[in-house]
């Protein structure tokens, strides 16, 4: 999405050093798909680095701005899940902070307008930026090689250069280790030196065998005989993410020795011992209103009979989770915005009733385009805003639906009704999840409509909802289930799923885990007998 | 601790316990120890009531993960994932756990529809019997109990704090490492946070045994 710009801005660096930050997801922890950004920096002519440490990052960056400032070009460095998400101590050293000063535009123009004639004499200036970038990656200390005994070498970087240490300690081996700091451009020269002397080369890395295939390219000048070892060789896999086991095993395999530790047994038992273990999926917190709002799309849908003739278009958010039980909807979820857009199409090419569904965040960032396109078609498509105030799954952050701006300054929040109105929507309804009964008959009504209606459900993250009661010292009331009235009939557990709710093993009726509960009675409403009820005291 | 040692603790528990501010604590003490941590961690689709881990490594370590096998201790806020991550803890490795048990509600799920009444929740019991095919020094704690006895039950993690340092090979002292919590705990909560370090440190002396 962002490397258009990004082909366009490689000439950035002009006037302030600009470093631009990736970062790839191995296993797909939280991604809708594995991706390797390494093939940007080569595209685009983009110098680019990689850290392993918390320590190094820091260095890089620092460096990063050098460099850029120095060659008038951005920089990229590109990470991945285990660099972001590790900690560990980093020494800051002096930090030289140049105070923000606003310029004149005649003072620091530059060249912004890439066309023609002009990309042209850019694209030539930036093959010769390019060959000095080259020269300077060839002397720097981020990328070094550590001596050791043998014909037999490792090359590595970013975390993988971890793994392969200390599978070098587990295994009591000194073998020489090249740690590539450089992804782009490479520093053939110094690794055409360490291939030189080797007989075998164990190349490892995450994803695809980016390293693997350059530096076999490599290799067929220098060194010929030089076996590689790697993805190509069936040593490693092109996918999931690499950890210390992976690494000593295949280090061993070469080595023709085994492992420090049997990984293979260990894992055995701990699947046999797992085996009692229910899964744990991710699922909406307690008093989340994006649970009351499918739940009320669900009733909808089958009082209508239409569940079997709809297709649901979902987006990007704590929302996506409508894939997961009780709802299991979820037809499409690919990109931010994604869903109108596909909506679109749909609605010209399928009999079944299209939906779709966005937050608040993600209808500001990425849907506006897609909606405009919608009502400009006349589709016949309902779509969902989920408007919890926040963009909640990725920590509360304001977007342009809070009066904050993303640096928690006042801002003025868009007014979604009027906005929906002026484009012409020709049906936009309000509901509020929590009065979750209420909002079936709106949302049958918004659905059986035609041409493009809205309907926005609007409530608080509960998260965010308990922070600002907290602030304004508000407490939350749990909820308890009142024994006498419940009748077992668990519609609060088969079609809510909220993570308070358990049985009671002593007399086999719901309970009401006082300490997760947020109050939100939801469950109240879902429950055919009204048995939930607040306890009105504080907790 | 020996000079390239690496001592290394598995976190686990279910989103929304506070296990990134239990793993800050030992982090801020060991630090003031003077010693190196490295510490890997997983974010984002574990809000609330995912399963959540931190991979937590001091002295020298490389890999921010542990490798199976390896891990010391492991330390749970909810008992059932001590299971969850098995594999990372070593044979004959601590496991300080709290008692409690949340189900997830597919769990729930099966045993509201079982009409004869016959599905029951997995327990403690059940989950200590298995993690002693590969270790039997474990602390299990009613950590909530311990939390309201102290004063304040949003005092578990300090429970599980004192606990820890009550393991004999766990590598800082124990005064250093409640003065880290003391220093990361809002101010008005530090006697209840002091109180509760205590009784963990007396809950997991017992279980352990001193020698
Ligand atoms: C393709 C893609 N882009 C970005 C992200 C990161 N991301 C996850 S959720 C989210 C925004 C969610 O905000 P909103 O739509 O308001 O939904 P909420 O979580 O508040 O329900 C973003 C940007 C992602 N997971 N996938």
């Amino acid at each position: 999405m962002a490397s258009d710009s990004m082909f366009s801005l490689r000439n950035g660096g002009r006037n302030a050093g600009s470093c631009c930050l990736i970062a790839d997801d191995p296993y797909a922890h939280s991604s809708q798909s594995e991706q390797d950004g390494r093939y940007f920096g080569e595209a685009a002519y983009v110098p680019m680095i990689e850290p392993s440490t918390a320590q190094e990052a820091f260095d890089m960056v620092k460096w990063a701005f050098e460099v850029s400032e120095k060659h008038r070009t951005l920089v990229i460095m590109r990470t991945t899940t285990r660099v972001n998400h590790q900690r560990g101590m980093v020494s800051l050293g002096n930090l030289n902070r140049t105070p923000f000063k606003r310029k004149r535009w005649a003072d620091v123009k530059g060249q912004y307008f890439t066309v023609g004639a002009i990309a042209r004499r850019l694209k030539a200036e930036l093959l010769e930026k390019t060959q000095a970038i080259r020269d300077e990656f060839e002397d720097t200390d981020f990328n070094f090689v550590e001596e050791g005994d043998g014909d037999l070498g490792v090359l590595t970087g970013g975390v993988c250069y971890l793994h392969t240490k200390e599978a070098m300690q587990n295994l009591g081996i000194n073998i020489p280790v090249f740690k590539l700091g450089t992804i782009y451009p490479l520093p053939e020269e110094k690794i055409a030196n360490f291939l030189k002397s080797l007989k075998t080369l164990i190349v490892v890395e995450e994803l695809t065998p980016y390293l693997e295939t350059r530096i076999t390219a490599i290799a067929k000048e220098v060194n010929s005989s030089l076996r590689i070892i790697g993805k190509k060789s069936g040593h490693f896999p092109e996918m999931l993410e690499y950890n210390v086991p992976i690494v000593e095993t295949a280090i061993a395999d070469v080595l023709s020795t085994v492992p420090s530790t049997d990984y293979g047994a260990i894992l055995e038992r701990a699947a046999r011992l797992k085996e009692i273990l229910p899964e744990r999926p991710p699922i909406f917190c307690p008093g989340c209103p994006h649970r009351g709002t499918l739940w009320a799309f669900r009733q909808a849908l089958q009082q209508l009979r239409i569940r079997n003739e709809i297709v649901f278009n979902n987006d990007i958010g704590c929302y996506s989770m409508a894939f997961l039980p009780p709802n299991e909807f979820s037809d499409s979820m690919l990109a931010m915005g994604a869903s109108v857009g596909i909506s679109a199409g749909m609605e010209m090419a399928l009999e079944d009733r299209v939906i779709a569904m966005v937050g608040d965040s993600t209808l500001y960032h990425a849907a506006l385009p897609g909606i405009v396109n919608l009502i400009h078609h006349n589709s016949n498509v309902t779509l969902f805003v989920l408007d919890n105030s926040v963009t909640a799954m990725t920590g509360q952050q304001f977007n342009p639906n809070s009066p904050f701006n993303a640096g928690g300054q006042p801002a003025r929040k868009i007014n979604m009704e009027k906005m929906f109105e002026a484009l012409g929507a020709e049906k936009i309804v309000v509901i509020d999840p929590y009065e979750t009964r209420d909002c079936i008959g709106p949302i049958k009504e918004a659905i059986q409509s035609d041409g493009f209606s809205v309907i926005i459900s609007r409530r608080d993250c509960a998260l965010y909802g308990d922070r600002q009661k907290k602030k304004r010292g508000e407490r939350i009331i749990p909820s308890e289930n009142d024994k006498e009235t419940c009748r077992e009939i668990f519609a609060c557990v088969r079609e809510f799923y909220c993570p308070a709710i358990i049985v009671d093993e002593s007399d086999h009726k719901m309970l009401i885990q006082q300490d997760l509960c947020d109050g939100c009675l939801e469950c109240r409403q879902v429950c055919p007998v009204d048995a939930p009820r607040s306890t009105e005291v504080e907790r | 601790m020996k000079d390239n040692e690496t001592y290394n603790i598995m976190f686990c528990g279910v989103g929304g316990q506070g296990l990134m501010l239990l793993s800050a604590i030992l982090g801020k003490a060991a630090v003031d120890a003077g010693l190196e941590v490295r510490t890997g961690e997983q974010h984002g689709l574990s809000q609330r009531q995912g399963s959540i881990y931190v991979h937590f490594r001091i002295g020298k370590p490389l890999s921010p993960l542990i490798p199976y096998g390896r891990a010391d201790m492991v330390i749970a806020m909810e008992a059932s994932e001590v299971l969850r991550y098995i594999e990372y803890l070593k044979e004959d490795g601590v496991v300080i756990m709290s008692n409690r048990i949340m189900p997830p509600v597919s769990e729930t799920e099966q045993i509201a529809l079982d009409k004869q009444k016959q599905t029951k929740y997995i327990t403690v019991e059940q989950i200590i019997e298995r993690i002693r095919e590969v270790t039997y020094r474990i602390v299990t704690l009613d950590s909530l109990e311990l939390a309201i006895e102290a004063g304040n039950p949003r005092t578990e993690n300090s429970v599980l704090i004192g606990a820890t340092v009550a393991c004999e090979d766990f590598p800082i002292l124990a005064e250093d490492v409640r003065k880290a919590l003391l220093g990361l705990v809002p101010k008005k909560t530090a006697e209840a946070n002091s109180k509760a370090f205590d009784l963990g440190m007396e809950a997991s002396t017992d279980c352990l045994g001193t020698s």
